[in-house]
């Protein structure tokens, strides 16, 4: 758009809804977070990573795909790292320049992550060394899964976001039905329902943003 | 066209009154995000800025960021609702409401 330097009124009314139309259809454009972005490298991270975990780890110790035993957990920890590379990205674009208070919930649920993490992480790591080697794998999984579906909540909470608040509970309710069923199936009710779910959420929410 | 809130109703300035009620409540933008948003050279931004400050429709805060210094800007209350009715008063003039 050409800057306008003169004072001049926009000539009619409807002109003048328009620019603020497009005025602000420009600015929620560079607002709002990608979904594509935000959403998809992490469900193609547990859509594949899981995916393999299920192949090579499946239920009751079968193996499925005979592939090289670390290439799941390394598959899915490489794809994690993109996805998080993706998130940092996408997060730094929207806020640069803006200051105030979604700035700060950005900020704090960001550390919510962090400091979450750490805390099931740690006391994740001290239980499963208990284990036998696929209860181990499960506990991991379903501490981190049941952690990630309480964090989509909490965030549905400080956005006002009902798709996020259906997500975190949907994951939620998949990882119990996954812990019940066992390690194999939990891998595979992962990859689909959690994986193949953060895809559809970053495609809905997409497509709603276009209409 | 001519009862239109004289301070809103010039082509800069209801560009820069749209583009910051986009944001949420309790945010603001930076001068040079803004600037680059609605594509101003910065005397433009600033000129209107000004205006739109000393109306108390925009206010501006400046601060430190680290050792550089940043000004932002977000409506105020009364800049919102003054632009809420600037809206209403245009789809009136588009669409006058029937009389009963």
């Amino acid at each position: 758009m050409t800057p306008v330097d003169d004072d001049a009124p926009p000539p009619s009314a409807a002109e003048s809804l328009e620019l603020i139309r497009k005025e602000q259809a420009a600015a929620a454009r560079t607002l709002e977070l990608n979904p594509l972005l935000y959403y998809v490298p992490w469900g193609a991270a547990w859509l594949i990573g899981f995916g393999l975990l299920f192949l090579r780890y499946g239920p009751d110790g079968r193996v499925f795909v005979n592939l090289p035993a670390w290439l799941p957990l390394v598959s899915l920890f490489a794809l994690m790292a993109l996805a998080m590379a993706s998130t940092v990205l996408v997060s730094a674009v929207r806020g640069r320049g803006l200051e105030g208070r979604s700035s700060w919930q950005g900020t704090a649920y960001g550390f919510t992550w962090f400091f979450a993490f750490a805390g099931v992480g740690t006391t994740t790591s001290h239980f499963a060394r208990l284990l036998p080697e696929p209860e181990r794998g499960l506990l991991w999984a379903c501490a981190s899964v049941g952690l990630v579906g309480a964090l989509y909540m909490a965030g549905a909470a400080v956005w006002l976001s009902r798709d996020m608040f259906i997500f975190g509970a949907w994951l939620t309710l998949i990882n119990i039905v996954g812990v019940t069923a066992g390690a194999g199936w939990h891998s595979l009710i992962i990859s689909i329902g959690g994986g193949g779910g953060l895809c559809l959420l970053g495609l809905l929410l997409r497509a709603r943003g276009r209409r | 066209m001519s009862d239109l809130d004289p301070v809103i109703h010039v082509q800069a300035r209801l560009r820069i009154m749209a583009a910051l009620s986009s944001l949420g409540d309790g945010d603001r933008m930076t001068f040079p995000r803004l600037q680059q948003l609605l594509d101003m050279t910065a005397g433009n931004l600033s000129v209107h800025l000004t205006k739109l400050e000393q109306a108390g429709y925009v206010e501006v805060v400046k601060s430190f960021r680290g050792r550089t210094p940043t000004t932002s800007a977000a409506l105020t209350r009364r800049g919102r609702v003054a632009f809420d009715d600037y809206t209403t008063q245009l789809r009136a003039l588009i669409d006058p409401p029937k009389e009963p």
